[in-house]
C-alpha cells in the first residue's frame, strides 16, 4: 500500500468521524482517529488549511470541529479521487 | 492519388486539425483533472493537470500559429519565436508529467506552495527548459530537446512500469499509462530519426500518429477514472 493512499485514507477517516458526529471536540476526534497526538495535529492543521474542516467554539468556549461544504464534497468524491490517484500512479 | 500523397499534399491543413485535436484533448483533461485537484488539493493531480495544460498550449501554438505563418497571415520571421515557445512549453509539460510521478519522494504532502507554476522547485524546471531551448537555438538544432525528452520518457517509462508491476491487478489504467510512456518514448525517437534523416516523412507521420494515440489514451484514462462513482 502506498504512503499517499494511506494519507488519503487517514483524511477520509477523520472527515467521516466528524461527519458522523456533526460537531466533535478535539480530544474525541483524536481518540477516534487512531493517530498519535503529533500526527493528529498535523492532519487537523492540514484539513483546517484546506478548509475541509472548520473550528468553532461551543457555549463553554471549548474548541469543536465541524465539516465544511468542501469537506462534505471531498467525502462524496473520495472514491473517484482515490481511483484516479492510484490509476495514474500519483 | 494514394492516401500518403493526399496526406503530404494537405499537410498544413492536417497539421491545424492535429493541433486542434490535441489541444482539445488537453483542454478536456485539464478541466476534468482540475476539478479533482480543487476537491482533493492533491499535489500529484496538480502536477498532472499542469503537464496537460503545457502540452495543450504547446500544440496550439506550434500547429495553429505555424499554419498561419505557412499561409502568410503572420510574417515568417516569427517562426523561430513560435518554435522556441513550442519547445519551451513541450519541455515544461514533460517535466510536470515526470514530476507528477516523482513528487511523493521529493516533497511533503503538506505542501503550502500557493502556486504550482511559480515556486522554488518548479523554477529549476523553468531554468532547465530555458537552457535546453537556448542550446537548441544557439546550435540551430533540435537534438537537445530530443535527447532531453528521450531521457525523460525513459525515466517515466521505468517509473510507470514499477507502478504497473505493483498495482496491475487492482488498477487497470496503470497498464495503459505504461504503454503511453513507451509510445511517447517511441514518438520522440521517431522525431529524432526524422530530423536526422532530413525530416523523413515516414518517421514524422508515425510520430504524429503516436502522439494522437498517447493523448487519446490519457483522455480515456481520465474520463474513465473520473466517471466512477
Amino acid at each position: 500500500m502506498s504512503k499517499k493512499r494511506e494519507r488519503l485514507e487517514v483524511i477520509r477517516d477523520i472527515l467521516k468521524v466528524i461527519q458522523n458526529n456533526r460537531r466533535i471536540k478535539p480530544t474525541r476526534l483524536l481518540y477516534a482517529s487512531n493517530l498519535s497526538p503529533q500526527m493528529f495535529k498535523e492532519y487537523v492543521n492540514e484539513l483546517l488549511g484546506k478548509k475541509f474542516v472548520q473550528s468553532e467554539e461551543d457555549g463553554n468556549g471549548k474548541k469543536i470541529f465541524s465539516l465544511t461544504k468542501k469537506g462534505n464534497e471531498f467525502l462524496q468524491e473520495y472514491k473517484v479521487i482515490e481511483n484516479f490517484v492510484e490509476n495514474f500512479g500519483l | 492519388m494514394d492516401l500518403y500523397s493526399l496526406l503530404i499534399e494537405n499537410r498544413e491543413i492536417i497539421k491545424i486539425f492535429y493541433g486542434l485535436l490535441i489541444g482539445l484533448i488537453c483542454l478536456i483533461i485539464v478541466l476534468k483533472v482540475d476539478k479533482l485537484f480543487r476537491l482533493s488539493l492533491h499535489q500529484g493531480i496538480r502536477y498532472l493537470r499542469n503537464a496537460f495544460f503545457f502540452y495543450g498550449v504547446a500544440f496550439i501554438i506550434r500547429y495553429i500559429f505555424g499554419a498561419l505563418i505557412f499561409y502568410e497571415y503572420i510574417d515568417g520571421k516569427y517562426l523561430s519565436v513560435i518554435t522556441i515557445i513550442f519547445k519551451y512549453f513541450l519541455i515544461m509539460a514533460g517535466f510536470f508529467l515526470l514530476y507528477s510521478l516523482l513528487w511523493k519522494k521529493l516533497e511533503s504532502s503538506k505542501n503550502d506552495d500557493y502556486s504550482s507554476l511559480f515556486n522554488l522547485k518548479i523554477i529549476i524546471f523553468y531554468i532547465m527548459a530555458l537552457v535546453i531551448v537556448f542550446l537548441d537555438y544557439v546550435w540551430q538544432t533540435h537534438y537537445f530537446i530530443f535527447i532531453s525528452q528521450v531521457i525523460l520518457f525513459t525515466i517515466a517509462s521505468g517509473i510507470s512500469y514499477l507502478n504497473y508491476a505493483r498495482g496491475k491487478s487492482e488498477h487497470k489504467f496503470l497498464k495503459f499509462y505504461f504503454a503511453a510512456m513507451i509510445l511517447a518514448l517511441a514518438a520522440w525517437i521517431f522525431n529524432a530519426l526524422s530530423a536526422l534523416l532530413d525530416w523523413n516523412r515516414y518517421f514524422l507521420i508515425n510520430s504524429y500518429l503516436l502522439n494522437i494515440i498517447i493523448f487519446l489514451l490519457f483522455l480515456y484514462g481520465v474520463v474513465n477514472a473520473t466517471r466512477l462513482k
